[in-house]
This record gives C-alpha cells, structure tokens and sequence, in this order.
C-alpha cells in the first residue's frame, strides 16, 4: 500500500500543481453558504439572494459604512417640513440592456412589492405608503402614493410621518428592475435579469457558483473585472478553500478565531465588526409564571451574560442591554446591564411565587451552535432553581411552533433588514406584530405601543433617537426576554486583497472598491 | 431475458405508487409551514395567505394529492415553491453530477476492495492479512464527514495536492477526494466479503482441481474463486451504489459537491415539497434500477444462475 501511495505522489503533485490557488487578479473570489433562492429581488428573503440582489440592482438610496443613509439612484432627495413626502432625484444610470433607468421604472419596481399577482412575501416595506391597502387588494391598479413626476423626478407620499422609511429603501427588496416585467428574473421566462447595479450577472451554476460581472454603464463601476461566489455550505471546507488561496477573504467560525487570532501570519489581516442584530431567549409572555416581569427579570439577573461572552465565546460578541445593537442610534452604551446575582433571582421569583423555581422548556434551532452556550444558560438557571429543559427542533419546525407561540421560551436571534433602531423596537416589541410580525415573545405595553407609534412618526432625529433610546430601556427593565448579546463577525483577509470592508449589514458591501495586488493564490501557503 | 425484466418492472409500479403518496402525506403532514420558510423573519399575514392560494397550500390534502398524482402521469413533477423552476429540470441538472460522484466512488471501492480482499484471502493469517483486515475495519467505521475533513486538510491544506472542494465535471483533481471519502466505507465492506467469499470459495474441490492441474496460483485465484466469490460482493456493491445515488449528501456538503443530494437537502430545509418529492421520486426509480442490474448481472457471473430459474421464484 505504501509503495502504492509513493508511487501515485508524484502524479497527485503533477496535477496540485496545475490548479492551486487559480490565479486571478482580476476576480474577488467569496462565497456563500447556500444557494440563493432567487434573483428577484421581491422574493429576496435569504442572505445569499439579498447579498446578490444588492450589488445587480440599484436602490433609490444605500446604507452607508456609518449606517447613515446615502444617495444612490437618487442623486438626491428632498422632505416634506411634515416628514410625508419624500421626492427623489434621480441621477443619470441605465440599466445593463442599455436603457435609461427612469422614474417610471422606480414605480413599478416598488409597487411591485405590493401587487397582489406578484405576492412578494416583502409587501410590509411598501406598507407605509399612501394608498398600499387598496392597491395590494386589487382594488386599484396603481399604488397612489407613489408618482413619477417626470423622468427622473419620483414621489413618494406616506399616510403619516415615518422616518424609518428612508432606509427601508436601501433594502434588497427596495431594488430597481426594468418596468414591465412582473418578475424580475422569473425562472420561467427564462430571461436573465435585467441589472442596474455596479454588477451584473454572468452566470449562476446551481449548486456550485454564481459569477457577477463589472457593469461597465454603471455610474460608479467596479474596479474588479469580476466577483465569484462560490456555494460552499460546509464551514470547514470554506476555511481549507481560503487556506490554499481559493477564497479571498473568509468569515471566521467562532469556534476557530482563537486559531486565528494567535497566528502572526493572520492577526493583523482580521477584521472585527459588532453585527447588527441581538440573541436572546425570548420568553412566552403570555404563559405564567412568564407572564410576571419580575420572574423575567430573575432570569434575566440568574444568568450570568457577561461570563459566557468572554469565557465561552472568546470575544465573538458583546453583551446586550437591550435590543438595539452598537452603531445604531438609539443603543445606549451606559445602560446599566441586569446583573449576575442568584439570590436575587431566588428573591424575586419567591416574591413572584415561586420559592421553588419553575420548569420550563427552551426551544432552539438544531445543528445552529448554540447548546454550549445554552448548556452553560441552564445551568445558571437551575442555581437559581429554574429546571430549563433544552429542545432541539429543527428550523421550520421551530420557527412556526413560535409564530404560534408553542414554546415557553426560545433562543433566537433578530438580524436588522434595515439600519434603523426601529427595526428592533417596532417588529419584536409592539403588541401589533405577534409572532410571525417579530414579537414572538407576545409581549404588550400599552405604553410601550403607544410610544413605539409616537417615535415612528416623530421627525426630528434627535427626538426620535431619543425616543428610541427610552423604549428599549422601558423593554429592558421589563425583560420580555433574556437579554444575551450580539454577535462579532470576524474576516480574514488575504495579504493581496485591498479595499475590502466588512459592512455591518450583510447587504452593505458593493465590492466596487475592492482590489487585488496581482498576487496569485499559490504564493499564499 | 425481456420477458423476465419485463416481469420484475411490474411490481415497480405499486413501489413507486407508494412511495409517492408515503413521500406526499408524510411531507404535507410534517410541522414546518413551506410558506412561513418562504416568507422570512417578518411578513404579513395577507402575503401568507396568498402566497398559500397560490401554490395550492390551502386545498385540503387529498385534492393536492390527486393534483400532484394527475402531473406526475403526464410526467409534470411539478414546480419548486423557492424558484418556480420545474422540478424534472432542477433533479435532471443535478442527476448526472451524483451518478459522476457514485461511479468514480464505486470505481475506487470496487478496485481497492477487491484487491485487499483477494489479497487477504491469499495468505490468511499473514501480515498482509491482518493489516489489510484492520485497516478495513477502519475504513468501514470511519465516519464520512470526519474523513472528508481530514483529507482536505492532509492532502489540500498541508501538502497542497488537490484542490479542496468545488466541481470539475471528470477533472481527477475534483474527483479524487471526494470519490475516496464517499467510496471508502464500500472498500472496507467488499474487502471483507471478498475475502470471507474467496476463503470459502478456495475449499471447494474445484479449485484443488484447478490447482491439480497445475494453474498459476494468479489463475486460480482470479479466474476460479473470484468469480464464484462475486455474487455476496455484487450485492454489497449494489446496495452501496443504490445509497449513493441517494445518500451522499454529506460527501456533496463538504466537497461543495452540487449533486442531487444537496439539492434535496436544500429543499427539505427550505420545505421546497415539490422538489423533495421530485428528488425521492427520482432517488426510488434510480435505487430499483440499480437493484435490477444486480439481479441480472447475477446470471452472468454465475452460470448456475439463470434468468430462467429465477423467473420460477417471483
């Protein structure tokens, strides 16, 4: 066997040779971690269909890497004193057919959203708008409160001030495709879509890659030739592929950053970034003992956060207080954070009636990483005598018994769709939105409605971040959930790469910066 | 030689029916809303319930059923929910890069399988045996992920020889890891049976015969007790290809290998029903084929059996 195997080396080196690290610097080479569901972008509602829908097609505006909102389609916009009317310019673009990208197009791209024949399940982004109950009844055959006031004029009228509603179109869903296709890039026309983005689509092989290509009539091209995403679902083999050179850039696996981090070679060549998004376990408010805030908060105060962010998870997330994530106004960094006490948790659950604990079941998402944390979760509950009992379901299993609200508890985690604090106030926390809205934890306040509803209309951005501000420490203090962290995402680089910026929102980089210093992927190892 | 696969193609039918309609009920009847995997973190209500109505979702069960049954004789698998793409296009993209996978996995075991095993059964007791029926062993128990894993990281990683993951059509390159991960497992299995066969095979008179007659012990070997010893291997292998075709998911996972598995992986994740059906569907027909080709092949490595005696026992 041996003398079987020296004897095939040299052939296996022969053939090594002539395919590690396929040189090529005219191509950024990512990947994702599962096959995109759809290139229409009304139906984009997974990250790898939202990370490619965001860079072929163009949005009115885009998230810049401050998370403020910047000009893109729309060179430029005004707002109406009363926060109602929002009138877009449109600067001079084309799509990749050649077309002129006009305001006609803008319309029908966002009216879509609402059309009761296309059904994208994103209708609740046009929702704001003036006339969307009518027009998405079939009532009438155009949305009224968007006009398009000439060729590159578009307006946008909503029933009551919302300011939020400037960076839901930055969302994937918010893109531009040509007027007069129901579906963007519907599999059975067969069409390729049509693009308006700094790429455009060469090729998708399913199951294996999907190549973009440098849209040459774009206002700001990319300085790429190309941008390959490779479909590589297993973790391992995404790390082994950048390791040989293949990949890039890689995210990190939390579990491996220690590796990397510790290594000379990478340290300096990792980025870090706090997510936009919060984990927690949310509890079922309706069900008792769950429905006593003071119960809420002994278990919020019997688990110990801090401990488990930085001795179990090494720094791959920061601790919550409260629902709105670092980087967005509105999170207060000098909210105090529920603090690890046992015998306070025994008090206020004795106080609640319960001097000999409770059981209760923790729901949570198989094959998703997370029973070490939520090992470490249950034993701090059961110190303060709280019997949690762990349930691994699978996803869609999981996600529908919550929307019904099934479980007593449930860990879970809510990434933003848009960079605005109200997207993890509004959804998660009004009584409006239980279970498949965002609040799965069926939490109500009436003042804590009546609050969210005043901030979303308030204009002034001081105010409102104020606002904001006040309502996740009023949700805080009532504990809907237990509040637990939120994640860091760590990206490695290769030493070739520059200009390549990790964007807290998955649909933030337009890798229209990006360069490669010509380097090839063999010289990596 | 017809008339017989003629006869063993009749009850497919009834397999087929209830695989069918065992797929379809314990899929509709499973928790996991497809329209709710569709809908992502946050939607309204209205979008569900036309999103429902429009892929039939809210039709009670034994008209979806009767639907479904209705395409699929007029051979419509049916549409995926996620893409709106025929399903019969989706597997038939996906088919011929798992049957790739399989063969070349197959290839492999059938070369080294039989090898160790005639090895083994040449000198029992030696070395050569006890190594070779220990390294077997390994390879039969070895789980598939944790040897995928590790020959990206010996071979693609630390020596660099081929790349780690990704598609090549029949690129050796692309092949070889993935092929020995997915085949490894059947090696160690026909090795053993070979070897137990070949052992029995060897007592029988006819190879003192052969022997007598003062054949190379080559000869003997290959041409008198191999071939007598065949029939348990082909079953072996049979079995294995069967489960290949159907069972490699992880092989394709790690080796981002775009095969029918992921795809119906994929789709049971994404509650994609018509293209689990389409795929299972699929997997049953390719699994009773193979099966068939077993069945026949028996007759021509064993003239003692005959397609005509067998036509006695069904």
């Amino acid at each position: 066997m041996s003398t079987l195997f020296k004897a095939s080396l040299p052939c296996l080196v022969a053939l090594g040779c002539s395919c590690a690290g396929s040189a090529d610097p005219g191509a950024f080479r990512s990947y994702l971690e599962s096959e995109p569901t759809s290139l229409d972008p009304a139906f984009a509602v997974d990250v790898s269909s939202g990370v490619l829908c965001s860079l072929i097609y163009e949005r009115l505006v885009r998230p810049g890497d401050d998370l403020s909102i910047e000009p893109s389609l729309a060179g430029g916009w005004e707002v109406s004193p009363d926060g109602t009317v929002y009138t877009f310019h449109l600067r001079e673009a084309y799509f990749s057919d050649g077309k002129r990208i006009t305001a006609g197009d803008v319309k029908h791209s966002l009216e879509r959203l609402l059309r009761p024949d296309v059904g994208s399940p994103r209708g609740w982004v046009m929702a704001p708008v003036v006339g969307a109950e009518g027009f998405r009844s079939g009532r009438r055959d155009s949305l009224r409160g968007i006009r398009a006031v000439d060729e590159r004029t578009v307006e946008i009228s909503l029933k009551e001030p919302f300011p939020a509603f400037l960076s839901m179109l930055a969302m994937p869903s918010a893109s531009v495709v040509p007027e007069g296709r129901a579906r963007a890039a519907a599999p059975d026309d067969r069409r390729d879509p049509i693009c308006s983005g700094p790429w455009v689509l060469l090729e998708w092989t399913r199951g294996e890659r999907v190549t973009l290509a440098r849209n040459p009539r774009h206002w700001g091209p990319p300085a790429l030739d190309r941008l390959v995403f490779r479909i590589i679902p297993e973790r391992m083999t995404q790390i082994a592929e950048f390791e040989v050179g293949n990949l890039d850039h890689l995210q990190i696996p939390k579990s491996d950053l220690a590796r990397w981090t510790s290594d000379p070679a990478w340290r300096d060549r990792i980025e870090r970034q706090v997510d936009l998004a919060v984990v927690y376990i949310g509890l079922n408010n309706r069900k008792p003992p769950l429905d006593d805030a003071r119960v809420r908060r002994a278990l919020n105060h019997a688990v110990d956060a801090e401990a488990i962010v930085t001795r179990l998870m090494n720094g791959t997330a920061v601790r919550a207080r409260g629902a709105v994530p670092p980087g967005l106004p509105g999170h207060d960094p000098d909210r105090p954070a529920y603090r690890y006490d046992v015998s306070l948790a025994r008090e206020l659950l004795a106080r609640a009636g319960y001097p000999d604990g409770f059981r209760m079941e923790i729901w949570y998402r198989e094959g998703g990483g997370a029973d070490q944390v939520l090992e470490a979760i249950q034993a701090y509950l059961k110190d303060a005598g709280v019997a949690a009992v762990l349930r691994a379901r699978e996803w869609g299993t999981l996600k529908e018994a919550i929307n019904r609200g099934v479980p007593d508890a449930y860990y879970l985690d809510w990434y933003a769709d848009y960079p605005d604090a109200e997207n993890f106030l509004y959804p998660l926390f009004h009584s409006d939105n239980w279970g498949g809205g965002g609040n799965r934890a069926r939490y109500s306040d009436s003042a804590v409605d009546s609050l969210l509803e005043e901030a979303s209309r308030v204009v002034s951005s001081d105010e409102r971040y104020e606002l904001y501000l006040r309502i996740d420490e009023r949700v805080y203090k009532d504990a809907p959930w237990i509040f637990l962290w939120h994640p860091v995402t760590s990206e490695v680089r290769q030493p070739w790469v520059r200009g390549d910026v990790l964007h807290p929102l998955f649909y933030g980089q337009r890798f229209t910066e990006v360069t490669k210093t010509g380097r090839s992927g063999r010289d990596a190892g | 030689m017809s008339e017989y696969l003629v006869r063993r193609l009749i009850p497919a039918v009834p397999i087929l029916l209830g695989v069918t309609a065992f797929t379809f009920v314990l899929l509709h009847a499973l928790p996991g809303d497809p329209v709710l995997a569709m809908a992502g973190e946050r939607f309204d209500p209205e979008a569900v319930a036309s999103l429902r109505s429009q892929l039939g979702l809210d039709k009670p069960l034994h008209e979806r059923y009767l639907n479904y049954m209705g395409g699929l004789l007029k051979g419509d698998l049916g549409e995926s929910f996620v893409s709106g793409r025929p399903v019969s296009e989706m597997v038939l993209e996906r088919f011929p890069k798992t049957l790739l996978l399989a063969g070349a996995a197959m290839l492999f075991a059938c070369v080294l399988g039989l090898f160790a095993g005639v090895l083994s059964a040449a000198r029992p007791g030696s070395i050569a045996d006890k190594v070779g029926m220990m390294s077997t062993f390994v390879a039969v128990s070895m789980p598939v992920f944790w040897l995928g894993l590790l020959l990206i990281f010996v071979v693609s990683v630390k020596f660099k020889l081929l790349p780690p993951s990704g598609y090549g059509g029949v690129d050796p390159r692309y092949l070889i890891l993935p092929a020995v991960t997915l085949g490894a497992g059947s090696a160690g299995l026909i090795a053993r049976i070979t070897r137990s066969a070949m052992l029995e095979a060897v007592s029988e008179d006819y190879i003192t015969t052969a022997r007598a007659k003062g054949l190379s012990e080559v000869r003997v070997m290959v041409k008198h007790a191999l071939r007598n010893a065949l029939i348990p291997v082909v079953t072996v292998m049979g079995t294995d290809f069967g489960s290949y075709l159907s069972g490699a998911v992880l092989t394709e996972s790690i080796f981002g290998w775009p095969g029918l598995g992921r795809l119906t992986l994929d789709a049971i994740l994404k509650r994609d029903l018509p293209v689990i059906e389409g795929s299972v569907l699929f997997m049953a027909i390719a699994f009773m084929l193979v099966n068939l080709l077993v069945d026949v092949s028996y007759a021509f490595i064993d003239p003692r059996v005959r397609v005509e005696e067998r036509k006695g026992e069904s």
